[in-house]
């Protein structure tokens, strides 16, 4: 039987830096595709989150990787917020865990950032707009 | 001036320049071992800068990190989940 992937929230969740996911594990045998797990991923000093990352190693991998997770078929970033045991379905934000789900289609890449409450989602949005607004354009 | 006098003179002049070479000799004493502990220190200090890890210390963005490939350092994967976060949407 699967175990909920909400139930199995994996490394910090449990204070193991190591321990894999059922997110990690449903993607890290994928064919040519690099997967890595970060815990505690810091957004700032008081907040991080679990990111699932995939890799693609070849344009075959990378259109599977698109195709699965329903990934526009766009240049530049594509993003949503997806739901846990599926993180292609597209979510709105009611309380509950999320995936804030982020596609680069430049570095064949996508990141499923774990978010488990508000504090999270808050941090990461001002993470990526104070990142952003330091950008040289 | 008495020749009595003069020798009292000379015996408070003899008694108190060896005060001040006393008091002289405790304070050279006191820089000398004040500036060796400063030396030291100093040296230290400079031989200790390549030993600091000022990545892990400064600069620590995860706990941990769990890959299917080998070979691929840890801080590549905390790279890339900061740089696709903030990837504009018109960078390429």
């Amino acid at each position: 039987m699967m175990l909920p992937l909400a139930l199995a929230a994996g490394c910090s969740h449990r204070g193991e830096a190591d321990a894999e996911s059922a997110l990690y594990k449903r993607f890290s045998a994928l064919p040519e595709t690099a997967v890595a797990q970060v815990c505690g991923f810091a957004l700032c000093d008081t907040v991080s989150v679990d990111v699932v990352l995939l890799q693609a190693e070849s344009d075959a991998a990378w259109e599977h990787l698109k195709e699965m997770l329903a990934v526009d078929d766009t240049t530049g970033v594509t993003s949503w917020l997806g739901d846990t045991e599926e993180p292609a379905t597209r979510a709105k934000w009611d309380g509950q865990p999320k995936l804030r789900v982020v596609a680069s289609h430049a570095k064949r890449a996508v990141g499923l950032y774990r978010l488990d409450d508000e504090r999270q989602y808050d941090a990461l949005l001002d993470y990526q707009m104070w990142k952003m607004e330091r950008k040289e354009l | 001036m008495t020749t009595f006098d003069k020798k009292w003179e000379h015996e408070e002049q003899q008694g108190l320049l060896q005060r001040l070479r006393g008091e002289r000799g405790t304070w050279a004493k006191r820089r000398r071992t004040q500036r060796t502990v400063l030396a030291t220190v100093a040296v230290l200090a400079v031989a200790a800068v390549p030993l600091i890890d000022y990545s892990m210390a400064a600069d620590k963005r995860y706990d941990g990190v769990v890959c299917n490939r080998s070979g691929i350092a840890d801080s590549h994967w905390a790279d890339v989940a900061g740089h696709i976060l903030t990837v504009k949407s018109y960078e390429l």
